[in-house]
């Protein structure tokens, strides 16, 4: 049920100013988006013509904690097809990223662990200027499970085939224990730091 | 005329996990007598990951600078990279004010906006061509091969560069180099499930059993791509797959640089045929 009193009429407005999320208001409710979603298959419940409806009505606590959120491929199927432009793909991310500030924040908490896998990677990014799978490995488990000697644990077992295959084809071995790094890592932290400042 | 120079962005995974498909452009584009220059000391797109768009503009801005300076266009093997890579470079060529913000930041990041960015399946059939292509045809690739292209080759359509359902470029190819595209439907476009692998293993995993058995079914030899992350999934963690729903696969899953190479008659082992994970000998018996 909705309860109009706890509707934030804001919201699509907070939305649109996110880079990403600026066509919201085009949306005329035609389903295509939900209709083409290769998720559907695997979770019918999946729909997110629904997640642009409530943020339109202004259901923000609703939205900001939907784990639909975090399920998104990216697959751009959705935007691909819209016939009002709106980007969905676009858009989830850009109310992806209110939620995490908002967790940030301490207002909400999301159960997903996908955060903290994109968060892993960007430090990636942020100390290598390339993608360092290893210490992406590390410390995705690390907070996934709460510490690094349970991440390790769970790392292992989960790594044991898969990468015992990648080894034995040579994708896998001493080389990737350490870091490939970009030779500029002082303006891989600007321009981190710089959207950090201006985020707020 | 091409342009028969390109500055070559290889993508994170291509020093580990993609190393086949790294091994097989540059072999094919030598052979092709392209010329690719590495962009010096490149960085990484952002990937899936970085869900901030000015994040990544800022992340590409440097590698856009860096071509730019050098007068090159980049060409790139993987899709997502394409795509983060496109993005911004629409974003920036499309405002000063974007690229002066970002300037701010960094001398590094200057850019004018005067490079074009373009995926290696892009390069292969608009740029040099299926004619040029078919005229150094060494060897007859007897296959049936299920085109997979993923998600960034046709979609969105800000960055898209075939059909976004029922794309032909890949399908092009493999007639180009005898073989036969079986009809792989709206699976050919379908996302392999790869950006939930490591946070939604379950729903990644039924996203790639479905491409796996579509192709399966459809009776190909084995699977062309274009795309590092369709590769973890569709090549690496096939036998994960396979024992997670007890079904059994066993489809060789080859980079699409790879089926071109050893038609234009290059060594097996120059294309890195012995990394892919599942063997792929059963293809090379039927390279004549
Ligand atoms: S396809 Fe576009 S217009 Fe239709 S419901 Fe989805 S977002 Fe709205
Ligand atoms: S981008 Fe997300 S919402 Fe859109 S079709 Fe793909 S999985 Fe569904």
């Amino acid at each position: 049920m909705i309860k109009t009193w706890e509707l934030d009429p804001e919201f699509k407005y907070e939305i649109m100013k996110e880079s990403g999320g600026e066509h919201l208001t085009a949306c005329f409710q035609c389903s295509t988006c939900t209709l083409g979603c290769p998720l559907t298959e695997i979770i019918p419940t999946y729909n997110p013509r629904k997640i642009i409806q409530m943020s339109l009505l202004g259901m923000r606590n609703e939205v900001l904690t939907n784990p639909d959120l975090w399920v998104c491929l990216i697959c751009q199927t959705c935007t691909a097809r819209c016939p009002q432009d709106v980007r969905i793909a676009d858009l989830l991310g850009a109310i992806r990223r209110i939620a995490e500030r908002e967790e940030e924040a301490g207002k909400l908490k999301i159960e997903s662990v996908r955060p903290s896998f994109d968060k892993a990677f960007m430090h990636q990014i942020q100390k290598y200027g390339r993608l360092y799978d290893m210490g992406l490995a590390m410390e995705y488990y690390r907070e996934k499970e709460g510490s690094f000697f349970k991440g390790m644990m769970t790392m292992s077992k989960d790594y044991k085939k898969f990468g015992m295959r990648l080894f034995k084809k040579g994708k896998m071995g001493v080389k990737s224990m350490f870091p490939v790094k970009v030779k500029d890592r002082e303006v891989m932290k600007k321009i981190f730091e710089h959207m950090e400042a201006e985020k707020g | 005329m091409s342009n028969r120079k390109y500055g070559y962005y290889p993508g994170c995974p291509s020093e580990s996990t993609a190393i086949e498909q790294d091994m097989s452009v540059k072999a094919v584009f030598e052979k092709l007598g392209v010329e690719l220059e590495e962009l010096e000391d490149w960085n990484c797109c952002g990937a899936a990951e970085v869900e901030d768009p000015e994040l990544v503009y800022a992340l590409n801005a440097r590698n856009l600078a860096i071509a730019e300076k050098k007068g090159v266009n980049i060409m790139t093997p993987c899709s997502i990279c394409y795509y983060n890579l496109e993005r911004s470079n629409k974003a920036l060529k499309g405002s000063e004010e974007l690229r002066a913000k970002i300037r701010g930041i960094d001398d590094s990041l200057a850019y004018n906006g005067g490079v074009e960015v373009k995926h290696v399946l892009d390069v292969l059939v608009n740029d040099i061509g299926i004619e040029e292509l078919s005229g150094k045809i060494e060897k007859k690739v007897n296959v049936k091969v299920a085109p997979y292209y993923g998600c960034y080759i046709g979609r969105p359509p800000l960055t898209a560069f075939d059909d976004p359902d029922a794309p032909v470029l890949m399908d092009q190819l493999i007639e180009a180099i005898g073989g036969e595209a079986v009809p792989f439907d709206y699976r050919k476009a379908k996302c392999c499930g790869g950006p939930l692998m490591m946070t939604m293993q379950d729903i990644a995993f039924k996203m790639a059993r479905d491409v796996l058995e579509g192709a399966k079914n459809a009776g190909a030899d084995c699977i062309a791509l274009a795309c590092p992350l369709c590769g973890m999934m569709l090549d690496a963690k096939q036998e994960d797959i396979e024992e997670a729903f007890g079904i059994k696969i066993g489809l060789p899953v080859l980079y699409i640089t790879q089926l071109l190479g050893l038609a234009l008659g290059i060594d097996a082992s120059k294309l890195g045929l012995n990394k892919n994970v599942v063997d792929t000998k059963p293809i090379l018996g039927k390279v004549v």
